[in-house]
C-alpha cells in the first residue's frame, strides 16, 4: 500500500442540509496514491455526499476536503484540475458518437491536444467495440457508457479518481472488467475513492474499505486486515446494530 | 473553456432535428415575409406614381418607405394624400395596402417575425440549457472539470446565440439579396445603414429572449416546468404588455376625438365665411384666420396626442418587446416620432402654399414645389429615443444573463 502523501483528504467533514438533515458527521479519511478506498453503506449513509464535498457540488458545513493539498472549498477550479469523477448512471450526449464526447470532456479537463488516435487507444484500453468508437452513445447499453465514462476518467490523467457507485446495475462482466480497469489504474499510481453497495467487489478491489452510517465511517479495515475477517459478516452487523438503534 | 462549451452547444444543435426544424421554419417565414411584403411595397408604389402631386397641386403625398418592407409600422398612414385647403388639412385615404387579409392579420413584415417567431425560437434554444443537463446527469460530469460554472453559462450561452444567430442571419441576408434583384426595390446607402442597424437590433432581441430562456432554466430543476413558464412569460412579454399601456395610458390622457376635432374646424370655417357674407373683413384675413385657429387646434391635440403616445411607449415599454418595435420602426423611417415630423412638415407646407397664395392672389401656385419629405437624420432619430431602446433591450438581456449567473452559482447540480 502506498505510504506517501494523500491525494484525497477529508478533514472533520460535516455536512448538514438545510432541513435540517446531518447527512455527514465529522468524516475524517485520506485516499494515497496507488491506493482504492472504498465507502460501503445503505443508501443514506453519506457515501455520495462525500463525493459531492470533494467535488464543491455542496459546501460542507464543517471540515475541508483536500485534493492534491488544494483545499476544495477555497480554490474548486484548481482542486479539480486533480480530480476525475465517474458517477452511478454515466449520462452522456446521446447524439454525439463515443469520440465527440470524450473530445469534449477531455478539453474540459485541459488536454486540447489530443489527436484522434489518442481517443481511439483509451476507448481500446476499456475494451469498448471498435464499431462504437464512431457510433451515437444513445444506442450505447449501461456498460459501454460506464466504459466511456471511465475512459473519460482516464484521458484526463488526474492523480484521483472518484467513483460513485460505478459497478451499480452493471452484468458482472461488465463489472468485473470494470474493476480490473480501476486495478490497472491503481498500479499506475491513482488515488481512488469508490462509494459502492458490493461487499464482495469492495473486497476485491480495496486497499481499505470503510463502512458508513448516519453519516458516520463506523468502521475503517485494510486489505491484510480483512483477509482474516468476513467484510460481508461486519457489514450485516453494523446494519444491523443500525436498525436496533433507530 | 468558454470556447469548449460554445462548440459543444454548437455540435449539439447541428445533431440535433429540433435545429434543422427551426431553421427551416425560420427561412420559410423570413422568405415569404419578404415575398407578401414586396409585393405589398410595389403595389403602394405603382398607387403612388398614380397619385403623385404635381408642382402647385395642393396636395403633400409621401412615397411608400422600401425600408416598410422589413418595418412596416406607420408607413400607410405616413404614405396617405394630405390635401391643403383654406379649412386646413384633409387626410385623404392614400395608398391602402392591396392585401385586405391585412385587415385580419397582423402585417407579416420581417419585425413581426422576428417578433413573435424568432422570440420563440430563442427561448425553444434556452429553455432547457441548464434543466435538461441536470435531468440528463451531464452537468455533474460538467462541474466536475476546472469550468467554472460562469464560464459553463457562458459557453451555452454563446454557443446558442451562433447558432441561432449565424443561420438566419444567413437566410435574412440570402433574402435581402434576392430583394436586391427586384429593380422596383431600391435602397439607398442610408437606408441599407438602417437595414444593417435593424439586423442588430435583431441580434440584441435573440439576446435577450436567449438569456430570459437560461434564466427560467436555471430556476427550474425540470424541463418541462421550463418550458411552461416561459411559453407564459412569452405570451405576457410579445401580446399582452406591449399594448396595456395604451390601454392604461387612454385612461390617464384625455384625448379629443378625430370627429370633435373635425366638428370644431367645420365650426370655424362656417363663422368665418358668414362673417364674410356679412361683409365684414376680407377673404384674405378670413383664410389667415382660419389656417391659424385650425393650426392652434391642431397644435393643441397634438401636445395631448403626443403626451399620450409617451405615456402609452413608457409604460409598454415594461416589455423590451415595445422598445423593440418603437426603436426597429424609427429607425426604419416607419416609427412614430418620424409620422409626427411628417405631419409638421405636411403643416409647414400647407403654410407655405396658403401665405404664398394671399400674399399674391393672382400669380397662383403653379410654380409652388411640390411636397417633399425626408426622412429624419439617423443621428436624430437614434438621439429622439431609438438608442436608448436598443440600450434597454440590451440592458434587459445582460440583467437576465447576469441573473442567471447568480442563480446558476447557486443551482444544486446533485
Amino acid at each position: 500500500m502506498a505510504t506517501s502523501q494523500p491525494i484525497l483528504k477529508a478533514d472533520d467533514l460535516s455536512m448538514r442540509y438545510e432541513d435540517g438533515v446531518l447527512a455527514l458527521d465529522h468524516l475524517n479519511l485520506d485516499v494515497r496514491p496507488g491506493e482504492v478506498y472504498c465507502l460501503l453503506g445503505a443508501n443514506g449513509a453519506g457515501k455520495t455526499t462525500t463525493i459531492n464535498l470533494f467535488l464543491n457540488f455542496i459546501p460542507p458545513t464543517t471540515g475541508t476536503c483536500f485534493i492534491n493539498g488544494i483545499d476544495v472549498t477555497k480554490d474548486p477550479l484548481e482542486a479539480k484540475k486533480y480530480v476525475a469523477f465517474v458517477s452511478e448512471n454515466v449520462m452522456l450526449y446521446g447524439n454525439f458518437t463515443a469520440r465527440q464526447n470524450l473530445d469534449f470532456f477531455a478539453k474540459l479537463g485541459g488536454k486540447t491536444a489530443l489527436a484522434k488516435n489518442d481517443y481511439y487507444q483509451v476507448m481500446r484500453r476499456v475494451s469498448l467495440q471498435e464499431k462504437a468508437f464512431d457510433q451515437r452513445v444513445k444506442n450505447f447499453s449501461k456498460g459501454m457508457r460506464q466504459k466511456l465514462g471511465i475512459s473519460i476518467a482516464i484521458i484526463k490523467d488526474a492523480p484521483a479518481i472518484l467513483l460513485d457507485e460505478p459497478t451499480s446495475g452493471l452484468d458482472p462482466k461488465a463489472a468485473t472488467e470494470f474493476l480490473e480497469i480501476m486495478a490497472e489504474l491503481k498500479n499506475e499510481g491513482k488515488a481512488i475513492l469508490m462509494s459502492t453497495h458490493d461487499i464482495f467487489r469492495a473486497k476485491e478491489i480495496g486497499d481499505r474499505v470503510g463502512i458508513m452510517r448516519e453519516g458516520r465511517l463506523v468502521m475503517e479495515r485494510t486489505r491484510e486486515e480483512l483477509q482474516h475477517e468476513d467484510l460481508n459478516k461486519i457489514y450485516i452487523d453494523y446494519m444491523k446494530s443500525a436498525e436496533q438503534a433507530t | 473553456m468558454t470556447g469548449t462549451i460554445a462548440r459543444k452547444e454548437i455540435l449539439a444543435n447541428l445533431l440535433s432535428y429540433k435545429f434543422y426544424v427551426v431553421i427551416l421554419l425560420a427561412a420559410f417565414l423570413v422568405a415569404t415575409s419578404f415575398f407578401i411584403m414586396t409585393r405589398d411595397y410595389k403595389e403602394r408604389l405603382a398607387d403612388y406614381s398614380l397619385i403623385r402631386p404635381k408642382p402647385g397641386e395642393p396636395i403633400a403625398v409621401n412615397p411608400p418607405n422600401p425600408l416598410s418592407i422589413f418595418a412596416k409600422g406607420l408607413d400607410e398612414a405616413m404614405a396617405r394624400s394630405f390635401e391643403v385647403g383654406p379649412t386646413g388639412i384633409t387626410v385623404r385615404a392614400g395608398q391602402k395596402s392591396g392585401n385586405t387579409v391585412f385587415a385580419f392579420f397582423p402585417t407579416p413584415d420581417f419585425l413581426y417575425i422576428v417578433r413573435v417567431v424568432l422570440s420563440l425560437v430563442a427561448l425553444l434554444f434556452g429553455f432547457d440549457q441548464v434543466s435538461r443537463e441536470k435531468e440528463g446527469g451531464t452537468l455533474r460530469l460538467i462541474l466536475a472539470n476546472p469550468a467554472s460554472r460562469g464560464t459553463v453559462l457562458l459557453g451555452k450561452w454563446l454557443g446558442n446565440f451562433v447558432s441561432l444567430a449565424v443561420p438566419f442571419l444567413l437566410v435574412t441576408a440570402l433574402g435581402i439579396a434576392v430583394l436586391g434583384l427586384d429593380p422596383a426595390v431600391r435602397f439607398s446607402a442610408d437606408q441599407v445603414l438602417r437595414l444593417a442597424l435593424i439586423l442588430v437590433l435583431t441580434l440584441i432581441y435573440i439576446a435577450f429572449f436567449l438569456s430570459l430562456g437560461i434564466l427560467v432554466s436555471a430556476l427550474t430543476r425540470r424541463v418541462s416546468s421550463s418550458l411552461v413558464i416561459l411559453l407564459f412569460v412569452w405570451a405576457l412579454l410579445v401580446f399582452v404588455l406591449p399594448n396595456l399601456g395604451t390601454l392604461v395610458a387612454r385612461q390617464m390622457v384625455d384625448v379629443p376625438s378625430v370627429r370633435a376635432l373635425s366638428e370644431k374646424r367645420q365650426q370655424v370655417w362656417t363663422r368665418e365665411v358668414l362673417l364674410r357674407i356679412r361683409g365684414v373683413g376680407d377673404w384674405a384675413s378670413h383664410v389667415k384666420t382660419i389656417s391659424a385657429e385650425n393650426d392652434a387646434l391642431e397644435a393643441d391635440y397634438r401636445v395631448k396626442f403626443d403626451r399620450l403616445v409617451a405615456l402609452s411607449k413608457n409604460i409598454n415599454r415594461v416589455s423590451p418587446v415595445a422598445s423593440f418595435i418603437y426603436a426597429a420602426t424609427e429607425i426604419a423611417g416607419t416609427g412614430i416620432g418620424e409620422e409626427g415630423a411628417l405631419k409638421k412638415e405636411v403643416v409647414r407646407y400647407k403654410n407655405g402654399l396658403i401665405d404664398r397664395t394671399l400674399a399674391s392672389p393672382d400669380a397662383g401656385i403653379s410654380d409652388y414645389p411640390a411636397f417633399r419629405y425626408s426622412c429624419r437624420p439617423l443621428d436624430r432619430v437614434l438621439a429622439g429615443g431609438a438608442l436608448f431602446d436598443a440600450a434597454w433591450l440590451a440592458v434587459c438581456g445582460i440583467l437576465f444573463f447576469a441573473l442567471s449567473y447568480f442563480v446558476f452559482v447557486r443551482y444544486d447540480v446533485r
